[in-house]
């Protein structure tokens, strides 16, 4: 792969990240403000964001702390909600053709189920590993740079806004998942059918079992039951 | 927090989120799928973003779940209409931003 290339990729995916900056900059402030309140030092809430990299693990985590809990049961309920990760990361690099054992230890850091939304459902020629590390440059930076807002500042951002922009990260799931059915009624009812079910399955059990549950028995249903294909010849026109 | 503990929370914390994000990586070049196998890996993006998306947009604002509706609603009919993704983003911001203005 040229230089060019990759440059010219990177790009593209990092083009692709923005509308995940409307999403990370308001919850990395909640995350910092939050964290700080729980009573950890300016330099630790950022450590968090910068090492962990995973904001719902990590407002449980300084939830969990507030509340005396161990060390030892911190990093097992990080570990269980971030499990899910395996899944989508089998997804993305499912996708990647050709790629450096570098660049992959580079990338597998960069799976979050935003980058995962974002890079499976882009277009497959577009899928290269430079895309997806651009992506992610967008999204950690952006992470980071919220958390170290909240961190420091406090809530600057009006509580208005800071409400407004929580749909942020919806509205970019949605805007990824809709174009995708308006060619394919079977895949739309396969979507529904798996709102239904991760929604009824979240009141029995902890949410990010029952996310990984129903993503994978509605996949699972759905390999007998919607026809992908009759989809791509439509798509992107 | 003292700093011998922190360390060793965020340690443990990086490694147990990292090595799943990291480990398909590695192993899937080794792998070989068959039909069945690949079309129920490319039907995930969608049930997982499904499942990222419900239950949880009803609950954006926890105490009105239409904060939530109206946003997912106007982001969703003009992804029908297949806008770009920024423009569903701000456009959805933009509706809650009205009704917390407003209503």
């Amino acid at each position: 792969m040229s230089t060019s290339n990759f440059k010219a990729e990177f790009l593209g995916g990092a083009r692709a990240g923005v509308p995940v900056v409307l999403g990370f900059i308001p919850v990395g402030i909640a995350f910092g403000i939050m964290a700080r309140q729980a009573g950890f030092e300016i330099w630790q809430t950022c450590g968090f964001s910068v090492f962990v990299y995973a904001g719902a693990s990590q407002m449980m985590t300084v939830g969990m702390y507030a509340q005396g809990a161990s060390i030892i049961a911190m990093v097992l309920a990080t570990f269980l909600l971030n499990f899910r990760h395996l899944i989508m990361s089998t997804c993305v690099f499912e996708r990647i053709k050709e790629s450096s054992f570098k660049q992959k230890l580079i990338a597998g850091f960069g799976v979050t189920d935003e980058s995962f939304a974002l890079f499976t459902t882009e277009q497959e020629e577009r899928c290269t590993i430079a895309y997806f590390i651009g992506m992610n440059c967008v999204m950690y930076t952006s992470w980071n740079v919220g958390t170290f807002i909240g961190a420091i500042a406090s809530d600057f951002l009006p509580v208005i806004i800071t409400a407004s922009l929580g749909i942020a990260l919806y509205a970019m799931f949605i805007g990824l998942l809709v174009p995708n059915l308006t060619n394919n009624f079977r895949l739309g009812l396969l979507v529904i059918l798996t709102a239904i079910c991760n929604t009824v399955l979240s009141q029995l059990m902890p949410p990010s079992w029952a996310l990984i549950i129903s993503t994978l028995v509605c996949a699972f249903i759905g390999v007998f039951t919607v026809d992908l294909d009759s989809k791509e010849e439509c798509a992107d026109e | 927090m003292n700093n011998t503990e922190y360390l060793l929370l965020v340690f443990g914390m990086t490694l147990v989120t990292y090595l799943p994000r990291m480990l398909p990586s590695i192993i899937i070049d080794k792998m070989r799928f068959g039909a069945g196998t690949e079309k129920f890996l490319r039907l995930i993006p969608f049930t997982a973003i499904a499942s990222l998306i419900f239950p949880g947009v009803f609950f954006v604002d926890g105490a009105n779940p239409f904060i939530g509706i109206a946003g997912a609603l106007v982001a969703g009919l003009l992804a029908w209409r297949r806008f770009p993704v920024m423009v569903c983003v701000l456009a959805a911001i933009a509706v809650n931003f009205l009704q917390y203005s407003f209503l």
